[in-house]
Formats: structure tokens, C-alpha cells, sequence
């Protein structure tokens, strides 16, 4: 009988994690293609044109580009929770909420010259957004409730909210009972970047990455939090202002996806509408998992996972494959990645037993 | 695990380098709002996809579920690209998007299915979905008996409202005192919702439930219940063949051929199509045995009626809720008017929100 | 709202609440051995897409529920492959199997939207529904409601009074010491993993065998997580797990026929009714519960030793 028995590694081999997580996407890559199969469909082909529909031309590396914006600004607020162990799942409520803020800046002043109505749009969405994910913080401090069950009932009740909204006070009058808000002024759209399809979301998408990892590397209070995620019990011992920390967390990483949200209403879509949700908040979980802290990584994840949205599509057009295919590539990345991980920490040893 | 790495890398350089040897067939393109075996909205779009794909010469292709906004911007602009010669896009939120994406694509013709604008190369369409509605509401102020028919409804959009206006119309044509109870369930598609709105209706009294659904989770609650229901999009009569009075249902293929035909022979014009039930694009399902004979006659003279012209349903004196004259006596509402419904008539109970 | 709606309203919570007190039970089994899986709503789902076909491809809807069980039992199993045996983080093993299972739902289950497939149909236990008020409420439901409700006791027996019970609970608070007791802690977390993870697919069942006889995407529109949500609120006892899944079911269904009785509320805000509901629950049971009642190991996995 062969036994499996598992031994704690002395050295940790840096290399490792980039090979597990490329080892991941490849069974990933095959399990899908097995499930490509299952339906009949051509498995090896619906891979290419998964890769071909993501990267095979200019136009479509913008487009993943281009989805990739608010699934980074998500996946940096998300990774930052995690960092200090606070299961942050409401990055969907707290983009609804951003792109609720935003909204109303534009359909509030809508004359503002665009360097004054633009910011205030940001400012607006990140309010939105920190406060959704301040509420959960507070709920968990004062209140002992899981955050999990908070951001998560909250994410339901913040697209309710929007649809509210849309269907109420804010429905253009002229979209025939439509639930959208007016197209936004000139001044509230965020511009497209010379003559490509690239918005200015990018730059900041770039300036958040980097005030990030500024903020790891140089600030207190960023080398406070890196510590306090590694060990919450020491964390009360040591004097480390833990409540503090939680809700700066919190406020961040809604805020965070809140400015994604504002992107989205602004340089996307140019209004409100209930069709803004599309699931960028759940991606943002799977990126900030793989993709732990380090601002490029979560970029290159970021742009990865939006490829695959749009692979996804090609897909659907070319052979008819349900859209949820992507659902299935993404969770099972995440759980290959779950178990790779062990290996990180773990050899193991075949042994036989007589 | 490598072997499996080098077949696949093979097989992307021979995708990749494989030019596309296709026929010069006309390319039809389908965009859905959702899956198409919903037996609702998209199923019936595809069902005329269908119809024209028989047609020599003619090749289609549909993505189905893709959300409004960027995305179906992207699944347009895909098409386009790919060459599609025409694209029907088949719900409100993809106005947009297609307006953005005709400017880019001049030489392909766009179609937009329930929604207002319009460009040299883009047309929009419909169908008078409220006749069948309004035929529909007289079988059902018949059939009751306790006067309250209850209405699944998904979203409090023009077409929704204008619906359950001309039911109600209908079923007050034979019923003065039928009413009319609403419920929104905020889905499209949503079986045990919509399956729990019915069941709140029944609840209430109603004894006939209608749907604006694309499921059939209200037909089964009204035949547990034991009443009757009127189905949607297409005849529902297969999952509750004790309930299911009749159906609204739409017939989107000869349509799509009369558009595909106009493309091919130069003659399209890009404007509003909002063609009724002279043009076949909507229709009453047959009706079941068990509406009784005289009932059924009524109705067939009314749809013939509707057909020719002679009777124009949203014709005056119509009140709303308030008891405000909507539509003065006499008059017929005009296609803004109907367009942009956003009250309810006398005999509804609900609210427009 | 008078009086008449009463009764129908209960007995439609009962029926909207038994999926959720399904998955709830499990999800308490499985905590109780120390594992964390939010992977409730991806188990729910794919349990009722293998209930749904099994009921398709054999017209037994017996069987079906019973397949949909094993189902949730193997993507339960994921979880614990993950945890267990990888030591994978719990919570984003929970999160990842809830992506995976609803997309893989969705992807197997997009070709089936549109049938139907037999399921369980209402019973009406002879005299005993003639009882006004609680006749129709009770008896009238069909055999999985009865089911559900005669988990409740058969769970407590298993967790309190049985000895494989009382080492799973043992597993779950101490796990060094029962390891040093000899009680085989992985063993019972994956009894407790697979278990619950077939009550989570019996639930699944419910929703696409009785509760309706159709299959749609989304299924299960977020009522897994507000079982993970009521297990706190029921202080991991079963009991009380009864009490909150039937308090949801109702305030699910309170919502749509308060729109039937005519309210000028607009729709929306009332759909918010249960989550919030959920959040008001939960903030309220982790406040009044300073002495924690969850298991003490909750969430922690243990590391191999050789």
C-alpha cells in the first residue's frame, strides 16, 4: 500500500507560486475543455477561439483592457481587506453604491466645466463606497457580525437600491419608461484616451496601484497592517490600533470599487442603468486571492481575468457556448490555486507501506 | 501534463493561422437579452431566427444572455467585424450600443428590436403585442367568475404597462366589473418568483392569472390551484394543459424575412416598424376547449376586426387610475402616446413603480 | 392585509422557507465539525440541476432527490479535498466552490430552461387538513416539507445524544485533544462536509422538484448564503434553525402578496425585505451571543503531522 505523507518544507521556494498558479490555469484550461466536450461542442477549438477572441487583435486586447479597469480598482480594495483577514464580498454593493454617487454629481451639475464635475463625480463614488463598506466594518467592530453575511446581503440591497433609483426619481423622461438615468452631460464622461477605445480609467487605475504600493512600502500604517494580518491575536497585545486598521480597510476597499463604479456609469455606459452589474465585484475575490498584494500582480491577474470575460464572448458567438463558461474557468482557477498552494509549504513523500 | 500543453499550443498556431474559407452567404446576426429556451422573449426571437435561416443564401448566428451595455456593444462590434451583413438586437438596452456601433459600420444593416431611434443604417421594430393582449383580456373576463384576474408582471417598462392596459380593456369589453391585481416580480425570468407572485394573487381571489413572464411558473401555479391562466410569448398550454386558456404569442419569422429580403434586394429603409396583427407578428394562440364556444366566436370576430382595422384598441374614453381622461372619446391613442404608457387604467390595482 | 391572507401566507413560508431550512441544517452539521463552507449556494444549485435531470431522464422523483443529495455531497467534497487534505483557506474555498457550482449550473443547465420535469406534487393528509387555520398550513404541503421538518429532530439526535455526535462536536471545538483521544478528526470533518453538503443538494431538490417544476440560471437567488446566514442566527441548533428558515420563507412570500393586496411601496424596496432581514438577524444574534456558540475551531484547519 503506497502512503501519501506530507512534510512541512524548510526553504520556501519563490518560484513556486508563479508555477502553481500557471499549473492551475492549465487544469483549469483542461477541465473546461473537458466541459466544452460534455456538451458536444469542439474542445481544443473552443480553447483557441478562447484565446484567439481575447488576444487575437488589436481592438480586442483593448477590450480586455478596458474590462480589466474596474475589475483591478475591485481586486485592489478586495486584496486589501484580505490582508487583514476581513472577508470584504461586497465589492459589487460598493461599486453599485460608487456608480450611485457619481450619478448623482452628474445629474446634479451637469454644467460643470469637466475638472471640476469629474472629481467631484470620484469623490462622490469613493464616499459611496466607503461608506457601504463602512457599514459592515462598523456591524463587525461594535456588533460582532460576520462580514461575510453583511457585504454579501448588501450587495443584494445596494442593487435593489440602484434599481430604485433608475425606476424612480432618476428615470430619464425621455426613455420611454426605460429604467436609465439621462446620458450624461459631456463634462461627466470620462474621455477616451487619443483614438483608441481606452479610457483615462486607466491613469487611474496606475495612480491607485502605485499610491498602494507606496503605501505598503513606506507607511506605518501600511507596515501595521501587513503585520496585523499576519497574526490577529498579537495584533490587540501589541498595541496595534486593530478597530482603527478595520475600518480604514473597510472604507478603502469600498471606496476603492466605488471609483470602479463611477469608471463603469461614466467612461462605459455614459448614464446609470441596472445592467451596469455584471459581476466585477465577485471576479475582484478571485483576482485579489491569486494575486495577494502586489499591485502589478493584481494588475496582470486583473487583465487575465477580463480576457477571459471577453474570450468567453468570442465563444459564444462562434459555437454557441453558455456564457456561465467563464463562471466555471474562474472558480475552478480559484480552488486549483487553493490546493496548489499547499505545495508552497508542503513536499510530499510516497512511502510504502508493507 | 506537458504532452497535453504542446498538442494545445499546436492547435492554437493552427486556429490562429487558419484563415476563415467561408461561402459569401448573407450573415444574419442574433443578439438575446437571455437563453433562448426561456419559452419567452428570446425563444420566440429565435424561432424566426430559425424561420430565415432556411432560406437559401442565408446563415445565421445568435449570442444569447448578454447583458445591456458595453458588453453588447462588444458582442456587436464583433459581428460587425466578422462581416454579419444585418443585426437584430432584441432589447431595449441595446439601443445604445448599436447606435454607437452603426455610426462605426456603415455597410451593415442594424436592426433594434422595442426601442426609438434610428440611423441611416439602423431601423427599429415591433410588434402590437397589446391586440393579442386585448383579446387575450376578453377570454379572461369571460372565464372568471370571481371578477379579479391577477397579472405576473416582470418590470414596469411602457410595454409591460401598455399590456396589462389592453387586457384590462379587453376583459371590461365583456366584463364591466373585472379588475385587474398586479404584481412585479423584477425578473424576466425568474420561475419560483414568479411562480410565488401567482400564488399571491390566487391568494386574493384572483381566479385567471396572466403573465408578462418569460416562464411558465405562474401556469403552474394556477393549475395547482385549479383556475385558469393566459400564457405569454408562446403557448404554454404544454405545462398546464388544465389552466391554460390561450396565449399572446409572437411570430417574429415572417418578419425577419421580409427585412432580410429588403436588405438583400437594396429596398430597406431604415425607420420604425411597429407592425400588428394584419402582418402576422403577433397572434392569439389557439384557445382550449375549455373556453366555450360563443366566447371563442367573439373573440375571432374581434381579432378579425382588430385585423382589418375596423376597431383600433386603445381607442377613447379611457381613464386612468384617478379617474383622469387619458384618451379622449372617440380617439385613438397615437404611437407616442402608446410608446411612452406609463399609467394604468381604470380597473388596475397596482402601481406603476 | 386581513385576516383571510393569513393562512395562505404561512403555508407558502413554510414552502418558501424549506430549501433554506434544508440547507441550513446542513450547513450547521458541517460547522459543527469545525469547517466553514460558503459554498452553500453552488451545492444548492447544482443539486437541484441533478435533481432536475434525474427527474427528466427517469420520471422517478424519488430517485432524483436522493441523486441531488449525493451531488451536493460531491461538490462538498471539493471543499473538503481543498481544506482537508491541501489546506486550502476555508472561506475562499466556500467562495470559489459557490463561483464554480453556479457557473457549472448555469453552463449544464442552459439547454434544459424551458422544461419541465416531474417532481413532487402537494399531499393532503386525510382529516387532519380540515383543522381551520392550521390544516391548510400544515397539512397540505407535499412529502419534502415533511421531510424537512423531520430533520430537525433526527440532526439533534445525531449532534447530541449519539456517540458519533459527540465526536464530531468534539472534532469541531478541540480538535488537538480529540486527535490525542484518538477520534480521527479528518473523518469527521468529511462525514460532516459530505453530509451537510447532501442536506445543502436535498434543499436543491426542493427547489426544482416541488417548489416548482422547472429548471432556471440562478435558481437559487442567494438563498444559500442566508442559510450560512441563519446558522449563526440559530445558534447552531436545529431547532431554532426550523424557526428561521420558516421566518424567511415568509417574509419571502410577505412581499409579493403585499403587492397583490395593492400598496403604493414601490417593489423594489420591498424585495430588500429579506436581506435586510438577514443583516437585522444576524447583528442581532452575534450581539446577544457574547459566549460564542460556534464551534471553537471553526474555520482552522489542522496541520498533517507525520
Amino acid at each position: 500500500m503506497i502512503r501519501i505523507n506530507a512534510y512541512k518544507r524548510q526553504e520556501l521556494r519563490p518560484w513556486s507560486s508563479c508555477l502553481i498558479f500557471l499549473t492551475a490555469v492549465m487544469l483549469s484550461l483542461g477541465v473546461s475543455a473537458l466541459m466544452l466536450k460534455l456538451q458536444g461542442k469542439p474542445a481544443l477549438e473552443g480553447i483557441a477561439l478562447l484565446f484567439k477572441g481575447a488576444l487575437g487583435s488589436r481592438w480586442s486586447i483593448e477590450d480586455c483592457l478596458i474590462k480589466a479597469i474596474p475589475i483591478f480598482l475591485c481586486s485592489l480594495g478586495v486584496a486589501i481587506a484580505f490582508r487583514l483577514q476581513i472577508w470584504n464580498i461586497g465589492a459589487e454593493g460598493q461599486f453599485a453604491l460608487g456608480a450611485i454617487g457619481a450619478t448623482w454629481a452628474a445629474l446634479t451639475f451637469p454644467g460643470q466645466p469637466w475638472y471640476v464635475l469629474l472629481p467631484l463625480m470620484a469623490i462622490m463614488a469613493f464616499v459611496g463606497g466607503g461608506l457601504w463598506g463602512l457599514i459592515p466594518a462598523l456591524l463587525k467592530l461594535r456588533m460582532r457580525a460576520n462580514e461575510i453575511i453583511v457585504t454579501l446581503m448588501l450587495n443584494y440591497i445596494a442593487i435593489l437600491f440602484l434599481d430604485y433609483l433608475v425606476y424612480g426619481r432618476w428615470k430619464d423622461p425621455s426613455s420611454f419608461g426605460f429604467p436609465m438615468t439621462l446620458t450624461f452631460s459631456e463634462n461627466a464622461i470620462v474621455p477616451k484616451i487619443a483614438t483608441t477605445e481606452l479610457n483615462w480609467g486607466l491613469a487611474v487605475c496606475l495612480v491607485c496601484g502605485v499610491a498602494m504600493w507606496v503605501f505598503f512600502r513606506f507607511t506605518r500604517m501600511g507596515f501595521e497592517l501587513k503585520v496585523a494580518g499576519e497574526n490577529l491575536h498579537a495584533t490587540r497585545y501589541a498595541g496595534l490600533p486593530y478597530e482603527k486598521l478595520v475600518c480604514f480597510v473597510m472604507i478603502v476597499s469600498g471606496g476603492l470599487a466605488g471609483l470602479a463604479g463611477f469608471l463603469e456609469a461614466s467612461a462605459t455606459i455614459n448614464r446609470l442603468q441596472p445592467s451596469i452589474m455584471v459581476g466585477y465585484g465577485y471576479t475582484a475575490i478571485v483576482v485579489a486571492w491569486l494575486a495577494r498584494l502586489n499591485p502589478l500582480t493584481i494588475g496582470i491577474a486583473s487583465f487575465l481575468l477580463a480576457a477571459l470575460r471577453v474570450g468567453v464572448e468570442n465563444l459564444q458567438l462562434e459555437l454557441q457556448v453558455p456564457a456561465a463558461f467563464g463562471g466555471i474557468m474562474e472558480g475552478l482557477i480559484l480552488l486549483t490555486v487553493l490546493a496548489g498552494t499547499f505545495f508552497n509549504e508542503f513536499g510530499i513523500h510516497l512511502r510504502r507501506r508493507s | 501534463m506537458s504532452r497535453r500543453f504542446t498538442v494545445i499550443l499546436c492547435c492554437l498556431a493552427l486556429a490562429l493561422s487558419a484563415a476563415p474559407t467561408m461561402a459569401k452567404d448573407f450573415q444574419v446576426g442574433f443578439v438575446y437579452v437571455s437563453p433562448i429556451g426561456d419559452a419567452g422573449w428570446s425563444y420566440a426571437h429565435d424561432q424566426g431566427r430559425l424561420f430565415i435561416d432556411q432560406m437559401d443564401g442565408v446563415s445565421t448566428a445568435f449570442v444569447e444572455a448578454v447583458p445591456e451595455g458595453p458588453d453588447s456593444e462588444r458582442v456587436m462590434l464583433n459581428m460587425a467585424r466578422k462581416n454579419y451583413d444585418l443585426i437584430f438586437a432584441t432589447s431595449f438596452g441595446y439601443m445604445d450600443p448599436m447606435l454607437k456601433v452603426a455610426k462605426k459600420f456603415p455597410k451593415t444593416i442594424f436592426m433594434h428590436c422595442s426601442g426609438f431611434k434610428t440611423a441611416p443604417n439602423m431601423g427599429n421594430y415591433f410588434g402590437r403585442m397589446y391586440q393579442a393582449r386585448y383579446l387575450s383580456g376578453m377570454v379572461a373576463g369571460a372565464m372568471t367568475k370571481s371578477n379579479i384576474l391577477g397579472y405576473v408582471a416582470a418590470f414596469p417598462i411602457p410595454e409591460v404597462i401598455r399590456g396589462i392596459n389592453a387586457f384590462t380593456l379587453g376583459a371590461q369589453a365583456v366584463n364591466p366589473d373585472a379588475q385587474v391585481r398586479v404584481v412585479w416580480t423584477k425578473t424576466w425570468y425568474d420561475p419560483a418568483t414568479e411562480k410565488e407572485a401567482a400564488k399571491s394573487l390566487l391568494d386574493v381571489g384572483a381566479d385567471v392569472i396572466a403573465q408578462h413572464q418569460d416562464s411558465p411558473g405562474p401556469q403552474e401555479a394556477a393549475q395547482e390551484k385549479g383556475v385558469y391562466s393566459i400564457g405569454y410569448n408562446s403557448d404554454m398550454s404544454a405545462f398546464a394543459p388544465k389552466a391554460h386558456l390561450c396565449a399572446p404569442i409572437w411570430n417574429w419569422g415572417p418578419f425577419y424575412k421580409e427585412v432580410v429580403d429588403a436588405v438583400r434586394s437594396g429596398t430597406f429603409e431604415p425607420k420604425a416598424y411597429w407592425y400588428g396583427m394584419e402582418h402576422g407578428i403577433v397572434d392569439l394562440s389557439p384557445m382550449s376547449s375549455m373556453v366555450p364556444a360563443e366566447v371563442q366566436k367573439k373573440v375571432l370576430e374581434e381579432k378579425e376586426a382588430i385585423k382589418s382595422g375596423k376597431v383600433v384598441v386603445f381607442t377613447g374614453p379611457v381613464k386612468d387610475q384617478d379617474g383622469k381622461v387619458r384618451i379622449p372619446a372617440g380617439k385613438a391613442a397615437d404611437d407616442g402616446a402608446l410608446l411612452g404608457m406609463d399609467y394604468f387604467v381604470q380597473g388596475v390595482i397596482g402601481t406603476t413603480q | 392585509m386581513n385576516t383571510a391572507l393569513i393562512v395562505p401566507l404561512l403555508a407558502a413560508a413554510i414552502q418558501s422557507g424549506t430549501p433554506i431550512l434544508y440547507a441550513t441544517l446542513g450547513e450547521i452539521l458541517t460547522e459543527k465539525s469545525g469547517v466553514l463552507n460558503l459554498g452553500v449556494e453552488g451545492m444548492m444549485i447544482t443539486g437541484a440541476l441533478a435533481a432536475f435531470v434525474t427527474a427528466q431522464l427517469t420520471g422517478q422523483p424519488a430517485l432524483a432527490f436522493l441523486v441531488a443529495g449525493l451531488t451536493g455531497a460531491a461538490v462538498g467534497g471539493i471543499h473538503a479535498v481543498v481544506c482537508l487534505w491541501f489546506l486550502g483557506n476555508q472561506v475562499v474555498s466556500g467562495l470559489a466552490l459557490t463561483i464554480f457550482g453556479l457557473g457549472l449550473a448555469d453552463y449544464l443547465g442552459t439547454p434544459l430552461i424551458g422544461q419541465t420535469a416531474p417532481g413532487f406534487d402537494k399531499l393532503t393528509l386525510p382529516l387532519l387538513h380540515r383543522i381551520p387555520g392550521l390544516g391548510p398550513v400544515l397539512f397540505q404541503q407535499d412529502v419534502l416539507v415533511y421531510m424537512a421538518i423531520l430533520m430537525v429532530p433526527l440532526l439533534w439526535v445525531f449532534l447530541e445524544k449519539s456517540r458519533w455526535g459527540l465526536h464530531l462536536r468534539a472534532v469541531g471545538e478541540h480538535p488537538e485533544a480529540a486527535a490525542a483521544a484518538g477520534i480521527g478528526v479528518l473523518r469527521y470533518r468529511w462525514i460532516g462536509i459530505l453530509g451537510g453538503g447532501a442536506l445543502v443538494g436535498f434543499g436543491g431538490a426542493y427547489l426544482s422538484l416541488a417548489y416548482t417544476h422547472l429548471w432556471t440560471n440562478g435558481l437559487s437567488a442567494g438563498r444559500g448564503w442566508i442559510a450560512v446566514a441563519l446558522v449563526i442566527f440559530a445558534f447552531w441548533r436545529p431547532g431554532r434553525a426550523l424557526l428561521g428558515a420558516y421566518l424567511f420563507g415568509g417574509v419571502m412570500a410577505f412581499q409579493l402578496r403585499l403587492q397583490a393586496v395593492g400598496t403604493h411601496l414601490p417593489s423594489s424596496l420591498l424585495l430588500m425585505l429579506p436581506y435586510l432581514l438577514t443583516v437585522a438577524v444576524l447583528v442581532f444574534s452575534s450581539w446577544k451571543n457574547r459566549h460564542t456558540a460556534a464551534p471553537a475551531s471553526l474555520g482552522v484547519n489542522m496541520e498533517p503531522n507525520d
